[in-house]
């Protein structure tokens, strides 16, 4: 910190008779800086423990509005994911006999959803209904969701490196979602599986 | 001969590096800081969220409706409850809504029944027909908690909504 006093001077030429009086030499200062490095150091840890990096993330869903009329899809285009009260997870096409996932391998319902979406004779025809029991716990739910979401960007890509031959445009994607309670009867087809 | 003495000499640390990446983080963390809002500082429960996949979306911080289903941490109830972050019009909504103490009006989130939560949907879109909504849910609950506040949204036409999510590996 000390230094540099000297140059600032006031001009002009020195005196001839000053010439033998002593310069006192300017002395540098330094300011004890110790208590705004305190100040410093709190605030920062105080901030440091109280901002939370991780702002929540949302999960858009948009579902059917109230109906009275049903309306009829075919079988063959329907990809239907059961949750049991239980927690354990069932899909099946159709009216096929429903299939179990294992929920340690929540991929599979990527995979499943990927493959029966880009097949040719039901790219943007295939409706996925994901039934939820009453009691399944939410937090599964929502994973099934995001294994869903995941599988919807590969659809997204895959269609987007596509042309369309009607249009001679890259493919859009049209997604057909719904997520409702399970019916009694779909309760009575997962019961014993 | 008598050893001749060696004067201890006083050392200085520089601290001006320290000092300035101090400065930098305190910055840093001053800026980035988000405060609680009201509502989530005087609620008496915490909501353990799904996490999912990390991706970019935030949740929208104007004109939302955030429907809170949470655990009491004091007596394990599942409860219901209302936020809405836009002022102006929570006083029209909470103002139409009858039974609550003034106390309760100048709350921004409201404990409320299933009942009440319909009507408080009804009158936010009648407020203002854009506002947004999110389900705020504990990830322990079971889906017909969940169910019932999607049927009320369905019912008040607002069929388009956001569940509140954290990053997985967050």
């Amino acid at each position: 910190m000390s230094g540099g006093g000297g140059a600032l001077t006031t001009g002009g030429k020195p005196k001839r008779g000053s010439s033998k009086r002593k310069t006192k030499k300017r002395v540098g200062f330094r300011i004890d800086m110790t208590p705004l490095v305190d100040i410093t150091f709190l605030l920062l840890t105080f901030f440091m423990f109280t901002t939370t990096m991780a702002a929540p993330q949302v999960m858009e869903m948009s579902i059917p509005p109230e109906i009275t009329e049903k309306v009829e899809v075919k079988e063959s285009e329907l990809l239907s994911f059961y949750v049991r009260d239980d927690g354990a997870l069932f899909y099946a096409m159709g009216n096929d006999t429903p299939e179990r996932i294992d929920l340690k391998n929540l991929k599979e319902v990527k995979d499943v959803s990927i493959r029966e979406n880009l097949k040719p004779e039901l790219e943007n025809k295939l409706i996925i209904a994901l039934k939820v029991a009453e009691q399944a716990p939410y937090g599964e739910v929502v994973d099934i969701l995001d294994q869903l979401n995941q599988a919807e960007g590969v659809i997204v890509d895959k269609l987007k490196n596509e042309i369309d031959p009607a249009t001679g445009k890259p493919k859009e994607r049209k997604r057909r979602f719904t997520i409702a309670p399970l019916l009694p009867e779909e309760i009575n087809l997962i019961k014993g599986l | 001969m008598p050893k001749v003495k060696k004067k201890r000499v006083g050392f200085t640390i520089d601290m001006t590096p320290l000092v300035d990446i101090t400065f930098l983080l305190l910055t840093f963390f001053m800026f980035t800081a988000k405060f609680k809002s009201e509502a989530e500082s005087e609620q008496k429960f915490t909501i353990q969220r799904p996490r999912v996949t990390p991706d970019t979306t935030t949740i929208p911080q104007n004109d939302i409706g955030i429907i809170k289903i949470a655990i009491d941490s004091a007596t394990n109830d599942t409860n219901y409850y209302y936020e809405l972050a836009n002022e102006t019009d929570r006083q029209k909504v909470w103002g139409a809504v009858k039974g609550l103490t003034d106390q309760q009006r100048t709350q921004q989130q409201l404990k409320v029944t299933p009942e009440v939560l319909n009507e408080l949907v009804r009158d936010t879109r009648l407020v203002r027909p854009n506002t947004k909504f999110a389900i705020d849910a504990d990830k322990r609950l079971s889906f017909k908690w969940i169910n019932d506040a999607m049927n009320i949204l369905r019912k008040n036409q607002a069929t388009v909504f956001n569940f509140v999510t954290d990053k997985k590996g967050a």
